[in-house]
């Protein structure tokens, strides 16, 4: 993965010695990790210090990138370290050579006794409640033979990946088609007003007061992106996401799909933060 | 209740709890044990283990880490899993039962063998290297996804075998390893043990 980004990385007429030092670095600890070989032959604190001298280096994005990417790499070999002291504690250590020369050595029913002799089996039962077997029946009862099945079923889509419109919440008696219209109408005058100055931040705009309301504030948002009368502008590196009203052509197509998930722990966390401010 | 009937009680929900299989896998984690069980879950488990002697099972317990801990923290033992396995270990003439031919066997010791004496985790590719040495292709490649397949091992996308979950509850891992380690390499006799 290193020389992968070590190749692509510009260059700009800067010394490449740098990013070969940076990239020795990943590729051993890449390498000790993958090959389970012994953690301690890292120098941690010798190679933290390069990295103290290369940082006032770095000027690119990449740059930092592959400087955090080493970063990570040692903090995972002091853990692999900590793990390896664990282990010899344990018991359970021995030289990988002598157990690799052994199993060349042993015979094909020395090594079967050996396994046998500490393998304890273990004990579980399998177990069918009168609950579960009555829940069986009714699903046999009321499922449709096959054949049928099949006409009816348009689809490849099974119950995990149905996505439910707005036209199905109304018929669910979810919503109101007039509310939620007029509700999307008034969201859409808000975006308007709020990004007067420029896009607005995705999560300003849809943070409510309670949990609720912001998670039916970003589905209202989500149907104004969809009939293409807000633009959501994604920066991943900065991980932010911003909002600006648009002209409103309705089902554009070539569009994508972007998830974004709001789960409760996120909305307090925002609730908190506003707080704080 | 009487105490002792509502201690006999737990020690038969703890039974089931951990012989039941409930999800995919069998064995129940140290928390759903607190939940059902109270904060002295360890003492039932304590008590089912003495009843379980007679019939020659034993409680496995463990530990998030695959080490063995000798004085648990109380953490320790919630994020640990419970099993139930026999105590004695297989008898040689139980080598056909096991369902395993005996090379299949010493496949399954070899890389057991290896990958703890690697701290539990090795590339694939080192592995059969290893095991070219005395088996065909064919029959590495099928018995390492026979083991991953069953629980014995894992793989991850980069090609590394780990030790599986079920090596971990059912392997005296310490044990194969002193055999190995210590052992000569001499015929043996399945059906008899071996020579001494």
């Amino acid at each position: 993965m290193a020389s992968r980004r070590w190749q692509g990385l510009p260059q700009q007429g800067r010394s490449e010695e740098y990013y070969e030092e940076l990239a020795r670095i990943i590729n051993l600890c890449q390498s000790i990790s993958t090959k389970s070989d012994d953690p301690f032959l890292v120098d941690i604190p010798q190679k933290l210090t390069i990295l103290k001298r290369l940082l006032p280096k770095w000027k690119l994005i990449d740059d930092l990138l592959m400087d955090a990417e080493a970063i990570k790499e040692l903090s995972l070999m002091v853990k692999l370290q900590s793990d390896w002291v664990k282990r010899r504690a344990s018991g359970l250590f021995i030289d990988p050579f002598l157990v690799e020369v052994k199993i060349k050595l042993l015979s094909k029913e020395s090594l079967a006794y050996s396994v046998l002799s500490s393998w304890h089996p273990l004990v579980a039962m399998d177990q069918l409640t009168p609950e579960r077997l009555e829940d069986a029946l009714d699903y046999w009862n009321s499922i449709l033979p096959l054949s049928q099945r099949v006409k009816e079923g348009p689809s490849d889509q099974t119950s995990s990946d149905r996505t439910v419109d707005i036209a199905e919440l109304v018929k669910l008696r979810f919503i109101s088609e007039r509310t939620f219209n007029e509700d999307v109408r008034q969201m859409r005058s808000r975006l308007i007003e709020s990004a007067k100055d420029g896009p607005v931040d995705y999560w300003r705009f849809v943070l409510a007061p309670s949990y609720e309301e912001t998670a039916m504030n970003a589905y209202r948002l989500s149907f104004l992106v969809s009939k293409g009368l807000a633009n959501l502008i994604i920066n991943p590196i900065e991980e932010t996401i911003l909002v600006e009203p648009a002209e409103g052509v309705e089902n554009r197509r070539g569009g994508r799909s972007v998830v974004i998930s709001i789960s409760y722990e996120k909305w307090r966390s925002m609730i908190k933060e506003g707080d704080r401010k | 209740m009487s105490e002792d009937a509502s201690l006999a009680k737990k020690v038969r929900k703890a039974a089931q709890l951990i012989m039941y299989q409930h999800h995919r896998l069998p064995g129940v984690k140290g928390y759903e044990l607190r939940k059902y069980i109270g904060r002295d879950f360890m003492k039932v488990v304590s008590l089912l283990q003495r009843k379980l002697d007679d019939l020659g099972l034993e409680v496995k317990t463990v530990y998030a880490d695959g080490l063995e801990h000798h004085n648990p923290t109380e953490d320790e033992l919630e994020q640990a899993r419970f099993y139930v396995i026999s105590k004695a270990p297989l008898q040689m003439g139980d080598a056909s039962l096991s369902g395993w031919r005996i090379d299949t066997l010493a496949v399954f010791a070899a890389t057991v063998a290896y990958l703890t004496s690697k701290q539990g985790r090795a590339p694939r590719r080192d592995v059969e290297e290893l095991l070219q040495e005395k088996f065909p292709d064919w029959k590495i490649d099928q018995d390492l996804n026979r083991f991953i397949r069953r629980g014995y091992l894992d793989e991850d996308q980069n090609g590394v075998l780990f030790i599986g979950w079920r090596t971990r509850v059912e392997i005296d891992r310490k044990r194969l390893l002193d055999m190995i380690a210590g052992s000569s390499p001499e015929k043996v006799d399945l059906e008899a043990g071996p020579k001494s």
